[in-house]
């Protein structure tokens, strides 16, 4: 294979992935932008139950636990412990509330994973409903440990084009960042700026574009599922719709899906969680997310040959899964135009100078414009929606931190391969700051 | 399985193999985009066409005091772009193979869209060269319009390819 050849494929393929992306942030720019907050609904229409999957959660769960019942008193709480080794049981238990339950899994059925919590006080809570209870007008909402969802999140969920809609099966809502505004060094105080902005805005944008192809999915927090869409997709009356993958969440959004309910997504309400301040834990977020993708390419087939999704939902899914492959191979291809210059360069420096400045200058304005462009747009479009009291520039320069934030997917997406072929998918859960900060935490 | 779906799912082979074999034959692939862009050319202008197949190469101006010649070389060519597409078209066709009939004529829309968009570039090289004359109009023509031509025509095909290619059945 020739040099011109190897050259003329990776510029095609360059093109078409840079091209693909700069339409697809396009088509999801426009509804994110053109979006008007709907009417609330009726909460006291259905009952509310949440469940907070917790493991060694001691630092945070009593507030959060406190803030749930004070905020939603018509809601019962379910904190499921996973055999922490620290105080969250008796944290949960000095409450003394009754809507208040405690779900408690010992080793060695406990610490499989965040779906097995979750199925675990989905158990529980589907074993405690009298027979009058009309599945239907039970939800089911899974919260973080250190989760806050808004205060209006239920009339919010209840509203007629949300819960009010039988199709419905689950709603994911906003996520926010509770500790944007918090203080600490400059790079994790920007680190945590650009989380806040990559939900708010971007994943955000996502998700409400998604509402043309049918395939909103879950996240991890602040996740409302009707409880009959969770009995539909109980894997054969087990007791489990969660499954067992990195990413439970969009997993069980893949299953609904399939089963026919429609999934929904607002920004009319949302949760505060915590982003992460520090690189390392950020990294390693992320490259369980990546792996977790990676490992749900598995459910293409079924994606695909389910009658519920459209050919448009399928091929937006199949373009989200894509994704971490995308970004390896885009670690190989971008680059071979750039390294084939600099051999040149080393050899014939005077020819590589004279076409630069001849105009093949203009060529890396352009490409550059392009690749940097898709991301660029957040900052202002985020200092806009969201943090109106940043200035123009403060926006600008949100969205050229973010277009760097960006290139640590690249990395990330590497490491998950490399766990993914070595078949490491067992996880050390993401401490929570308030524990670091408070000291090392215990490996489980 | 019944032979329908059958021969739908060999049709997912078919443009895998229709994709490699673009790579392997890029050559003959070059030499009929440059024959097309001589005839093309030769139809906007009145000076003299005259297409080298073996070098991948059309010449103009020929009748004027500046005759200039355009290299399809692999980096020009809209070979490589179908490929991304029919590696798409593919991978649909073999997973819902209920959508052939709909991939493959999104397919040859995107597949004629990218080549008229390379046809235009050279069109595009040809009048600027025309206009601002030869160092001048190759370098606006080749690095700012050229590359404009390419990522918008390109994003066209694109949409087109997905918006053909997903729409939903009557």
């Amino acid at each position: 294979m020739t040099v011109e050849l190897v050259l003329g494929l990776t510029q095609a393929l360059a093109l078409t992935m840079s091209v693909a992306f700069v339409s697809y942030v396009c088509v999801i720019v426009v509804p994110f932008l053109r979006h008007r907050p709907r009417p609330d609904g009726d909460p006291a229409a259905f009952r509310w139950h949440f469940l907070v999957p917790c493991l060694d959660e001691e630092a945070v769960i009593g507030d959060t636990v406190r803030y749930l019942r004070r905020e939603f008193p018509q809601a019962d709480v379910w904190v499921v412990d996973d055999d922490s080794f620290d105080g969250t049981v008796a944290e949960v238990t000095r409450l003394r509330d009754d809507r208040v339950h405690l779900v408690r899994r010992r080793l060695p059925a406990a610490r499989r994973g965040k779906g097995d919590a979750l199925n675990a006080g989905y158990r529980a809570l589907l074993a405690s409903l009298d027979d009058f209870a009309d599945p239907d007008l039970v939800v089911v909402a899974v919260v973080d440990a250190d989760g806050r969802p808004a205060a209006n999140c239920l009339a919010a969920c209840a509203a007629e084009h949300l819960f009010g809609d039988p199709a419905v099966g689950a709603v994911q809502i906003d996520v926010r960042m509770g500790n944007r505004d918090a203080g600490g060094s400059w790079f994790g105080r920007a680190l945590v700026r650009m989380q806040d902005l990559e939900f708010r805005t971007a994943i955000a944008a996502i998700q409400l574009s998604r509402r043309y192809s049918g395939t909103i999915s879950m996240g991890g927090n602040g996740q409302f599922t009707r409880l009959t869409a969770l009995m539909t997709v109980d894997d054969g009356d087990s007791g489990a719709p969660w499954r067992g993958s990195l990413l439970e969440d969009f997993e069980l959004g893949v299953h609904l899906l399939t089963a026919g309910w429609r999934t929904a997504f607002t920004v009319d309400t949302h949760v505060d969680q915590e982003a992460l301040p520090h690189l390392r834990r950020f990294l390693a977020q992320r490259t369980r997310w990546g792996q977790g993708t990676m490992q749900c390419a598995r459910y293409l087939r079924r994606i695909w040959s389910s009658r519920h999704i459209s050919t448009l939902g399928a091929a937006e899914m199949l373009y989200y899964l894509a994704q971490p492959w995308l970004q390896l191979l885009g670690t190989l291809v971008y680059p071979v135009p750039f390294v084939l210059l600099a051999v040149r360069a080393s050899h014939e420096p005077e020819v590589v100078w004279g076409w630069l400045t001849g105009g093949a200058w203009i060529l890396f304005v352009l490409y550059g414009t392009f690749g940097l462009l898709p991301f660029l747009i957040w900052g202002p479009i985020y200092r806009r929606r969201c943090e109106h009291r940043s200035g123009v520039l403060r926006g600008l320069g949100y969205g050229v931190l973010y277009a760097l934030y960006i290139l640590s997917f690249y990395l990330t997406s590497w490491r998950a391969l490399c766990r993914l072929v070595r078949g490491h998918d067992g996880w050390v859960k993401t401490a929570r700051n308030a524990s670091t900060e408070a000291g090392p935490v215990r490996a489980p | 399985m019944t032979p329908e779906p059958l021969l739908k799912r060999w049709c997912a082979g078919v443009f895998a193999a229709l994709a490699v074999a673009l790579v392997l034959a890029q050559t003959w692939y070059r030499t009929a985009e440059v024959r097309l862009a001589g005839v093309l050319v030769d139809a906007v202008t009145s000076t003299g066409v005259h297409v080298a197949a073996r070098r991948q190469t059309v010449y103009f101006g020929l009748g004027g005091d500046t005759p200039f010649g355009l290299r399809m070389t692999p980096e020009c060519t809209s070979a490589f772009l179908l490929v991304p597409l029919l590696l798409v078209a593919a991978l649909m066709v073999g997973l819902r193979p209920g959508v052939t009939g709909r991939v493959a004529v999104a397919l040859l829309a995107a597949a004629v869209a990218v080549v008229v968009v390379n046809q235009l570039r050279v069109l595009t090289l040809v009048g600027l060269i025309g206009w601002l004359g030869t160092d001048r109009g190759y370098y606006w023509g080749h690095t700012l319009f050229g590359s404009m031509v390419s990522v918008f025509g390109g994003a066209a095909a694109l949409v087109l390819f997905v918006a053909l290619a997903t729409r939903a059945a009557r």
